[in-house]
């Protein structure tokens, strides 16, 4: 049966042709159309550039130009839509003359109309009585991010984002304001389109589908998320159609990855290094038996240097220099009609700069809803992604970034026969390791992720002013990790062959949850009342799989299956949880702001006694510009006065910390295996919630026409019952157990100004934001009121009542002992010879003790202030933008040149090395002792304490939007992008944001991944 | 319509209620076995009872550090290269340890923790029902229980002499706060108690599956070790005596004692048992520790060992052997040179055979054998009565299997003086000559003895440290040393635990 065709068309055919031909080109034919021109302009009249225009429920459409200008062929009586973002949408009808007004678009924020997402819902900003940052997205769309987290780098006050590692993909670090808890976990939790996924966003969500992200900080936005709260809470919405627009968008983005030379850590090069093993060896001679040694004593390794044969620099030998970074993305999406929907695909390809690294996401997105008729919305929610990943492990000293710097640089990379030199140093005193080339090219470990993530719903209006609301989400997260060391890599000071070994394991997580949600909202008078009810439920469980093998038959055959050992271990764990909650939103003439809203929450998690917990929180606000007595201050758009008190909870640690089990121990009887069991840890059954109770005062300020806008805010979290791990006298049995004790307190200020204007055809903006948070120790346990974390070759990070958590402590470097007579007239320091660090004597009782006694705090890993500043600015079709960061006033402890500046002679030193002290005469720099002995030299101590002050220049791009006098109807922008360009700072490290060991030790710098430089271009089309 | 989709609604809500039951929130780990539901029937306390067992190969794993290493018997490979690891260990060899010595904490933990299991498994023992479990199986259970717990305490009081008494588990941990140090002589009191229990309570022989647990032999000769320890000579006579007709027997060849072929012969009374060769887990691994710290393969037969060189014999140690003392060369190597110096590395070879596996050796650690008893029995003689030719024949016995000839003739300091020396070479490495020096010696005279071992040493080390000095606290031992230190943790956590003299 043939369907009927515009009567125009004769064939089917013709027809499929000519909607083709429409699709894709923006020829126009057949119809009789006018050409209508048209100027829109925003607020003050400044024409506006960039804004769509479409002719509604056609796929025909334009933007326009930099004057505000547009033309586009229609029909008469046609209804053209505009949009842009951060404007209200606008429809104007084709008058019969061909015609249309001058369109004036109004800005949601001028009309204070903007909407943000908060928990289970939304809320118009101008009544928002929380703490609340919205990162606007579209503003980082030139930013090669592999990861979500990246976004929120310097966006946002109160919330501080470090990269800690430059591995290909991984997560940064965030925090919002401060660590609140010193046992169990700081991180936020994240929820994705309203499903809590948990305390991390993982690599496999594509920033590309990212709309917008919202920070919870204060606890009348969090507490609605209970247990979970006390981090914060950041809400991420993905992006869905347009309303009214039908739209093929697709961007290209490729880069240059590099490691500037100047964050390349300098070390000796083959024969400094064995200059330097000469000169160790005399000097021990000359001090010790205090004679001058002559050349034939010195081994022949390094007693001639100049004729060492290789120099190799370890650390440029194992980076991949250029290595490229792509990321495409194709979405099409259809907001026509009552039902929406949108698809997207990406994929990115990050090579990492270290050899064979890399990182690639697949991902599909898909999403469709849509009211169906006056009583029914519904809509569902479909990610798919797959991850693979090449690593290494490179973090740390004792992994591959760090012992490149101290590998001895006289041996090849390869031998004369081209194979490798599987064995590197090992002789003469000097440590042996494994190759790093060969490391990464032969035993790397291979992740790989595939995540279904997907929530649906359903939504029912009745009774005019209820609606109820039916939500479920699901998470689906398989991983899976492989790694063969083959026989021919070598271990630390362990040469090659080994056994060759492999671990292999398989996770799969099932995260369910289910919402139920009655919204009730009415305006009565001056009255505005919005009540939310709710309940939910949430169960994680992770299968686990792991298979270890050893002594391969060879390195053919790289699979479990070959090894002549294998063990296997199987596990599975899960929590779950369920929550009621409730909110009140209350507002008199939009002027007098009330907010409540109350969880009670059950977790798995707790002891039988404290399964529940109550999370209540309260906010008033103030719109004081609405007052008449503010009516005189015409400048003034809008001025709020906000503050909110609440609790919230914290339940990041162990799935089953209040129970008791057993332990394996088993034992040979008559040489037969028997089972044993013994006690694993003390129950507590009375283990509850972490509880913080937050203050928070803010305001709110927009003037000059919504050009400026100014957030001010100071608040205190004072986080009680901290999930903690208490020490128990031995004699229980047990040393620690979990429990609820101690107290800290973060306060801080926060403030953010934006501003934006537009001068004759320039379009400057700016958005600076900067935060100061203190932390401080009020109580831990009682009588031991002191955290030690670290080790005495380390680093020590100590918390105690009154100061920050997580102190750097050690011993106070003095300075350097020159003779003999200086060591007699200080404190005794045992064995202590000239060329050691003198010590502050930090009990003040005469003796240098080789332990903790003497030790004191010697830095402070917090951050006086945490800012970031992103200005950006248009012309005509050009635009850009900057992205600066900073940190400043906290220190860094530089673990890694424990190390790297160990004079012993068993590692590769710091070219800064040759500067050592050598003798009274000769002391060298002061900054480094001589190399007669190992004592008072690494022990932690403030020579390794640096100021971490820093800024970087995270990002600068420029675009060109290829005018539509070229291109017709599509709009193509291209642009290039630098990201991580400069550093500025005193940190003689790579990186001062690095953090090993994270968490309430933070600042430890032992070597990571380094951070590259990426130079990237890109286009986006818009069809 | 309206009321459909409120009974909807109320249909939902139901669900979810439902599904909020209590059992939502409950969850326990589905891969352990939790405590609340264990020690119900024979095999789970009997599985409670081998945990216990299991707990002593971590102990004896570290024994050597505070048994062996502080006295005269063994010294360590120094590592001039590496000084990062070293002073926790090398602390014992120099003295040099204090209360916050990482190894005693560790150790003091350790302890405590096999006694929690010890008495959780008393009191589950206890209460569990008869029909659960027979008379005499009970009565094996709670005797080698006893016996684990009068070891523990006995090691316990010799390390830090005043300790903590507990002999039942915690309900809840705040308890642990109202206990402080108990005399040593209440401490003894206990371990007699419990060991006198063993003694009745446990059988002679085992059947064939469970040899390796201890016995009325071992509790007989560990109650005999206390009492010469406590210096209560006719007791430890009687106590030591009983074991004789018991049926041990020195066997031929003294290797032999120490070859995982010939595990549990009739010289071993108690031994911890091991397995290697396989992936069960319960292999040991002494001579990794033992064996020179660059021999790689030369010693442990696999080439990429990376040995400790740990608890090496001294100079002073070996020079103690007997010209043609068949014993020296089954204890002691002395076949490898160090690749740098190009000296011997001595190293202790008791532990050392050879195994299919790399790292997981088969030795098992004797703790009780029959040479012991025998010295141990003419010691005391010799103390209650003086040197009787009963004593000598005792003494004798263990001289010549050594292939040395018959002592006689000696007066009674002169024999105390030669079952001291016949201890220490027959017993060597063996984790019993740090006790042996406490007991035979007023803490003044242990004093002037290891100091002047520390001066030898000092002098001419038994491995040369390549030019790097000694600092000035090493080798110097102070007579309060004799007691090692309540760990500063313990002491930090609860205020009411006193420090020993001295730290």
């Amino acid at each position: 049966m043939q369907k009927k065709l515009p009567p125009f068309f004769t064939t089917k055919r013709e027809f499929l042709v000519c909607i083709f031909v429409l699709f894709f080109s923006s020829f126009t034919f057949g119809q009789q159309k006018i050409t209508i021109n048209g100027t829109v302009t925003g607020d003050n009249n400044v024409p506006m550039a960039g804004v769509s225009v479409n002719v509604r429920g056609t796929s025909m459409g334009t933007t326009t130009d930099p004057q505000g200008n547009f033309n586009l062929q229609v029909n008469k009586g046609e209804i053209l839509v505009f949009s842009f973002v951060g404007y209200e949408g606008k429809e104007v009808k084709v008058n019969k003359a061909g015609s249309v007004e001058n369109i004036q678009m109004v800005s949601t924020t001028a009309a204070l109309g903007e909407v943000v997402v908060v928990g289970y819902g939304t809320q118009k900003k101008r009544n928002v009585t929380g703490s609340i940052a919205t990162v606007d997205v579209s503003k980082l769309k030139d930013v090669p991010a592999s990861n979500v987290s990246q976004f929120l780098d310097g966006q946002a006050a109160g919330v501080s984002v470090k990269q800690g590692t430059g591995s290909p993909g991984r997560e940064f670090d965030v925090t919002v304001r401060g660590i609140g808890s010193l046992g169990a976990g700081s991180s936020p939790l994240y929820v994705i389109d309203g499903f809590p996924v948990g305390t991390s966003i993982g690599q496999n969500i594509n920033p590309a589908d990212i709309k917008s992200i919202t920070v919870l900080k204060d606890a009348v936005s969090t507490a609605i998320y209970g247990a979970r709260g006390s981090n914060g809470v950041i809400l991420i919405t993905t992006k869905e159609a347009r309303s009214g627009e039908v739209s093929l968008t697709a961007n290209a983005d490729y880069g240059i990855q590099n490691i500037p030379d100047s964050r390349r850590t300098k070390v000796l090069n083959g024969v400094q290094f064995a200059q330097f093993k000469k000169d160790i060896f005399m000097d021990k001679i000359r001090y010790f038996d205090s004679r001058e040694p002559t050349i034939d004593e010195v081994p022949l390794d390094y007693r001639y240097p100049e004729q060492t044969k290789y120099s190799t620099n370890w650390f440029n030998e194992i980076l991949n220099n250029n290595a490229s970074y792509q990321d495409y993305n194709v979405s099409l999406s259809n907001g026509k009609g009552p039902i929406k929907s949108l698809v997207s695909v990406g994929y990115l390809d990050q090579n990492g700069t270290l050899l064979n690294t890399n990182y690639k996401l697949y991902s599909v997105r898909a999403n469709i809803g849509g009211q169906l008729n006056k009583f029914i919305n519904m809509g569902i929610n479909l990610n798919g992604s797959h991850s693979n990943q090449t690593q290494a492990n490179t973090e740390g000293r004792d992994n591959l970034v760090g012992s490149t710097l101290i590998m001895d640089p006289r041996d090849p990379v390869y031998n004369a026969d081209g194979t490798y030199n599987a064995y590197i140093g090992g002789h003469d005193g000097v440590f042996g390791f494994p190759n790093p080339v060969q490391v990464l090219k032969e035993s790397n470990s291979h992740y790989t992720g595939t995540n279904v993530l997907t929530n649906g719903f359903l939504e029912f209006s009745f009774l005019r002013n209820f609606k109820f609301k039916t939500a479920v989400n699901a998470g689906i997260y398989i991983n899976s990790a492989k790694q063969f060391v083959p026989s021919t890599i070598s271990g630390e000071n362990a040469p090659a062959p080994r056994d060759a070994r492999e671990g292999d394991s398989y996770s799969n997580t099932m995260n369910l949850s289910a919402d139920q949600l009655l919204t009730y909202s009415k305006g009565f008078g001056y009255h505005q009342v919005d009540i939310l009810a709710g309940y939910t439920a949430q169960e994680e469980t992770t299968k686990y799989l792991e298979g270890t093998g050893n002594q391969y038959p060879d390195d053919l055959v790289p699979y479990l299956s070959s090894a002549a050992i294998k063990s296997s271990n199987s596990s599975e764990y899960g929590w779950s949880m369920s929550a009621f909650f409730g909110r009140v939103n209350y507002s008199y003439k939009g002027k007098y702001l009330f907010s409540g809203t109350y969880r009670r929450e059950g977790s798995s998690r707790f002891g039988l006694q404290n399964k529940w917990g109550n999370f209540p929180a309260l906010s008033l606000g103030w719109r004081i510009s609405d007052e008449p007595f503010m009516a005189k201050y015409t400048w003034l758009n809008d001025l709020k006065l906000r503050g909110s008190w609440g609790v919230t909870g914290n339940n990041n640690i162990g799935n089953y910390s209040s129970l008791s089990f057993l332990n394996a121990s088993n034992y040979i009887l008559a040489n037969n295996f028997v089972n044993g069991q013994v006690v694993s840890s003390f129950a507590n059954t009375e283990l509850g919630w972490e509880k913080s109770k937050q203050t928070d005062i803010g305001l709110d300020l927009s003037a000059f026409d919504s050009k400026l806008t100014f957030t001010a805010e100071y608040y205190d979290r004072i986080t009680s019952d901290m999930l903690l791990s208490i020490q128990l006298p031995a004699i229980s049995g047990f040393t620690s157990s979990l429990g609820n004790v101690g107290k800290v307190q973060n306060k801080g200020l926060e403030f953010a100004v934006g501003y934006k204007t537009k001068i004759n055809q320039i379009g400057v903006w700016g958005n600076f934001n900067i935060s100061f948070n203190r932390n401080k120790v009020l109580a831990i346990r009682g009588a031991n009121d002191e955290i030690w974390q670290g080790s005495f070759y380390g680093d020590y990070n100590v918390s105690k009542v009154g100061r920050p958590i997580g102190m750097i402590y050690g011993y106070k470097v003095l300075g350097i002992f020159q003779n003999q007579a200086e060591i007699d007239k200080s404190p005794t320091q045992d064995g202590a010879i000239p060329g050691v660090y003198k010590y502050a004597d930090g009990d003040g009782n005469g003796i240098i003790s080789y332990d903790t006694k003497d030790m004191v705090e010697i830095g402070n890993p917090w951050p006086k202030g945490t800012w970031g500043f992103t200005l950006g600015g248009d012309y005509k079709n050009f635009d850009m933008s900057v992205l600066l960061t900073g940190k400043y006033g906290y220190d860094v402890d530089a673990q890694i040149e424990k190390s790297t500046e160990n004079l012993d002679g068993v590692f590769n030193v710091l070219t800064e090395s040759v500067n050592r002290w050598r003798s009274e005469q000769n002391p060298g720099a002061g900054k480094l002792t001589g190399t007669n002995t190992w004592k008072y030299q690494r022990e932690s101590n403030s020579r390794y304490v640096y100021n971490g002050s820093h800024m970087w220049v995270k990002n600068v791009s420029i675009g060109y939007s290829i005018p539509k006098s070229v291109l017709h109807s599509s709009s193509v922008r291209v642009y290039i992008s630098a990201q991580n360009l400069f550093l500025i700072t005193n940190y003689p490290g790579n990186n001062p944001d690095v953090n090993t060991l994270d968490g309430t030790q933070p600042g430890y710098d032992d070597a990571a991944y380094p951070i590259s430089r990426t130079f990237s271009v890109g286009a986006n089309l818009t069809l | 319509m309206k009321n459909i989709i409120i009974i909807t609604l109320c249909a939902i809500i139901c669900f979810v209620e439902c599904s909020c039951s209590k059992d939502f929130l409950n969850k326990t780990d589905p891969t352990k076995i939790g405590t609340d539901v264990f020690y119900k029937t024979q095999t789970e306390l009997e599985q409670a009872v081998n945990g216990v067992y299991g707990q002593l190969q971590g102990i004896i794993n570290n024994q050597w550090l505070f048994n062996e290493l502080p006295s005269d018997n063994t010294s360590v490979d120094f590592n001039p290269g590496d000084r990062g690891q070293a002073p926790s260990i090398e602390a014992f060899e120099f003295w040099n340890y204090n209360s916050g010595t990482g190894n005693i904490d560790q150790m003091y933990n350790q302890y405590y923790n096999a006694l929690f299991n010890i008495n959780t498994a008393l009191v589950k023992l206890k209460n569990i029902g008869t029909s659960a479990i027979s008379d005499s199986i009970k009565a094996q259970f709670e005797g080698q229980l006893k016996f684990l717990r009068g070891y523990y305490y006995f090691e316990l009081t010799q390390y830090f002499g005043d300790v903590i008494l507990i002999t039942e588990p915690l309900d809840v941990p705040s308890k642990a706060w109202d206990y402080s140090r108990e005399p040593q002589s209440t401490i003894y009191t206990q371990i007699e108690t419990d060991l006198k229990d063993a003694v009745m309570l446990l059988p002679v022989k085992y059947n064939a599956a469970n040899v390796g647990r201890v016995t009325r032999g071992a509790a007989l000769t560990l109650l005999g070790k206390v009492y010469l320890t406590e210096k209560k000579y006719p007791d430890a006579v009687s106590s030591l005596s009983q074991v004789l007709p018991l049926g041990y027997s020195l066997v031929p060849g003294y290797a032999d004692v120490f070859d995982p072929q010939k595990k549990n012969g009739p010289e071993s009374i108690f031994e911890i048992q091991y397995q290697g060769g396989n992936d069960l887990g319960e292999w040991s691994s002494f001579i990794y520790t033992f064996g020179p710290r660059l021999s790689q393969g030369a010693v442990t037969g696999w080439p990429q060992s990376n040995p400790g060189g740990w608890n090496i014999p001294t100079n002073d140690m070996i020079a103690a052997y007997e010209p043609g003392d068949l014993r020296k060369n089954a204890s002691i190597g002395l076949n490898f040179k160090s690749p740098i110096t190009g000296d011997v590395v001595p190293y202790i070879k008791k532990y050392d055979h050879p195994h299919t596996i790399y790292g997981r050796t088969d030795d098992d650690w004797p703790v009780l054998r029959y040479s012991d008893l025998l010295l141990m029995l003419a010691e005391s003689i010799n103390e209650q009565t003086g040197p009787t030719s009963e004593a000598y024949v005792y003494l004798n016995q263990v001289r010549q299997r050594a292939g040395l000839p018959q002592v006689s003739g000696l007066d009674k300091a002169s024999f105390r003086d030669k079952v001291l020396h016949e201890r220490r070479v027959e017993l060597a490495f063996e984790n019993w000559r740090w006790f042996d020096l406490k007991r035979t010696k007023t803490p003044e005279e242990l004093t002037q003895f290891l100091n002047a071992y520390g001066a030898a040493e000092k002098a001419d080390p038994t491995v040369s440290r390549q030019g790097i000095p000694y600092s000035n606290g090493d080798y110097i031992f102070q007579a309060f040393e004799n007691l090692y230190p309540i760990p500063s943790n313990e002491i930090l956590t609860n205020s009411k635990l006193t420090q020993n003299a001295g730290y």
